[in-house]
């Protein structure tokens, strides 16, 4: 079921491309939208700057989901009364607007999952674990979220795959010559972010998935951090799977994607098994349902389907040229702000071509979840620790690093609170 | 509580200068904590002499707060009875875990990291330290079990 609001929001959507003319967002508007962010904390107001562990919901997200509590609330798929015929619609009326999101050739390429994870968890022991084996390799980035690491480590543990790592530059990026060394006929899947969730790197996908396909490789994405700062088309990557959080994008907590080509869904077996993924059960035997039924076991999200569809409206309405811009404008100013403190290292790419909206970053001598406590106290939300990438920070030498992510929200006040901030962490701690 | 509260005085003072720091070259025992949240590391050395902790050390890899408790420890272990130790632990954790809960008499020293009890998420920085001591406890315990029990 969609609200007329969202009708409304879904016609105004355009196919949109980077443009250098991108439009300038209208950001008191933008900002009205998240009722979160007229909170203050300790006297100031919020300035939200950890959107790349979760993002803020703007109101539409937040009706959505009241709407369908208040009007449709019933189980998907099964029931004939109105209500269960909404919420199926409503759930259904989610998959179509991610497929439109991702450019996918057909909505039942679209499996719901919680999160990002779990969609991981699924190809690993759905796909993975059925088309691999002993001596086969895969082959992931040192970037990687735990996420997208500790399924495939665990398979190769179980299945005697070797686990090849494709190494990171100086500036924390990806070198594509490196990666012709290390694709081998062996190689049988390359797992890989599409934006690192620390250093902000973009990576070449699409190169990527030419250069893996050319040996027979399979190619997942970690579409976590991409998903709500750049347009994805997965038509065009041509990649196998690719996954994000509902949450990442505006979207509500709970709800995830794993977007799977025709032909390799073709060769998946069920993960978790029960009601709703089966087609026929008899006493010893069961039959599984075809397309993503198969891999939704259980009662889904559907409160959260509804929420998820809001905000790829909130998304597609908004533009994905003045949200990059935007974010790209922000993050500039952060990094040359950053770049003159003597004290503070900054880690991942020094141009804007291929970093997003991620800034991690350590001032000497303090220790990151002291900055973050202290800068907490201006009403700035950082993330302060590993950010699930132990490799990675092991790589760079590092226990731990403060980051900031902006969203679409955040004002470029916030980015010189937070410098600012940085005084009153050196006048305490140092 | 601010964070100008919570740096300053005795907290800053032993995570700028932390007592006991180091390994002992021989220890009686030895526990190592983890936060996985953060990836701070902890490495607890205790030497006894008989049931009385003669020497403590810790080494930290982390913020200040745990730094700052894994000091303030240090100072409290050294010279108890492992099992009077062991019970002061029970009590700094009760407490810290249970905002409303009495504050105690036998935590005089270790108040200030009271004051962290309203940040939840620095808890698990001001227990890590005795999380390790605890460690030690249980092996002093099947130490000790083994020793009395006749094989």
């Amino acid at each position: 079921m969609l609200s007329e609001e969202t009708v409304v929001l879904d016609q105004s959507v355009s196919n949109s491309s980077p443009d250098s003319r991108s439009p300038q967002l209208d950001l008191s508007q933008i900002r009205n939208r998240f009722p979160i962010l007229s909170r203050e904390i300790h006297g100031h107001p919020l300035a939200f700057l950890d959107n790349a562990s979760t993002t803020q919901k703007p109101d539409s997200v937040i009706q959505a989901m009241v709407d369908f509590f208040q009007q449709s609330n019933s189980n998907v798929s099964r029931g004939v009364y109105t209500l269960a015929e909404e919420a199926t619609e409503n759930y259904e009326e989610a998959r179509k607007t991610v497929a439109k999101l991702l450019n996918a050739v057909s909505e039942d390429e679209v499996i719901f999952t919680s999160g990002t994870t779990a969609a991981v968890n699924l190809v690993a022991q759905s796909w993975a674990s059925q088309q691999l084996k002993a001596g086969d390799r895969i082959l992931v980035t040192e970037m990687e979220h735990h996420s997208n690491l500790v399924p495939w480590q665990q398979l190769c543990k179980q299945l005697g795959i070797e686990l090849d790592y494709w190494t990171i530059d100086r500036e924390g990026c990806l070198d594509l010559e490196e990666l012709n060394q290390l694709l081998s006929e062996n190689t049988k899947l390359v797992a890989m972010t599409a934006i690192s969730n620390v250093l902000g790197s973009i990576n070449p996908v699409g190169e990527v998935v030419k250069r893996a396909h050319s040996i027979g490789a399979a190619v997942f994405v970690d579409a976590a951090q991409a998903v709500a700062r750049m347009p994805i088309d997965v038509q065009k990557w041509d990649c196998d799977f690719l996954a994000f959080s509902g949450h990442k994008l505006y979207g509500p907590t709970g709800i995830g994607v794993l977007w799977v080509k025709q032909e390799q869904m073709q060769k998946m077996s069920p993960w978790q098994t029960g009601g709703g993924m089966i087609s026929k059960v008899d006493r010893q035997e069961s039959h599984w349902a075809s397309g993503p039924a198969k891999f939704e076991a259980g009662t889904p999200p559907v409160a959260q389907a509804a929420g998820l569809t809001a905000a790829i409206d909130f998304i597609l309405e908004t533009g994905f040229d003045s949200i990059t811009r935007h974010e790209t404008e922000l993050t500039q100013i952060c990094l040359d702000k950053l770049q003159s403190e003597t004290d503070v290292e900054i880690y991942g790419p020094t141009s804007m071509e291929s970093r997003a909206g991620v800034v991690a970053f350590n001032l000497r001598g303090v220790h990151p979840h002291d900055v973050a406590q202290v800068l907490n106290e201006s009403g700035i939300a950082v993330r302060a620790g590993h950010h699930c990438t132990q490799v990675l920070h092991s790589k760079l030498g590092l226990q731990a690093s403060v980051r900031l992510s902006v969203g679409v929200y955040n004002t470029e006040e916030e980015i010189l609170r937070l410098v600012t901030s940085l005084q009153h962490v050196r006048d305490l701690l140092k | 509580m601010s964070s100008e509260e919570i740096y300053k005085g005795v907290i800053l003072d032993h995570a700028r200068h932390p007592r006991n720091r180091g390994n002992l070259e021989d220890p009686d025992f030895e526990a190592k904590a983890y936060n996985p949240l953060c990836g701070d590391e902890l490495v607890l050395h205790l030497r006894l002499k008989q049931d009385l902790i003669e020497d403590c050390r810790t080494l930290v890899r982390g913020c200040s707060i745990c730094q700052a408790s894994a000091s303030m420890m240090s100072e409290e272990l050294k010279g108890k009875s492992m099992e009077n130790a062991a019970a002061l632990s029970g009590i700094f954790k009760k407490v810290l875990h249970q905002k409303d809960s009495e504050d105690s008499e036998t935590l005089e020293n270790l108040r200030p990291l009271m004051n962290l009890r309203s940040h939840k998420s620095r808890i698990k920085c001001v227990s890590l330290a005795w999380n390790a001591f605890d460690e030690c406890v249980e092996k002093f315990h099947e130490t000790t079990e083994k020793t009395t029990t006749p094989s």
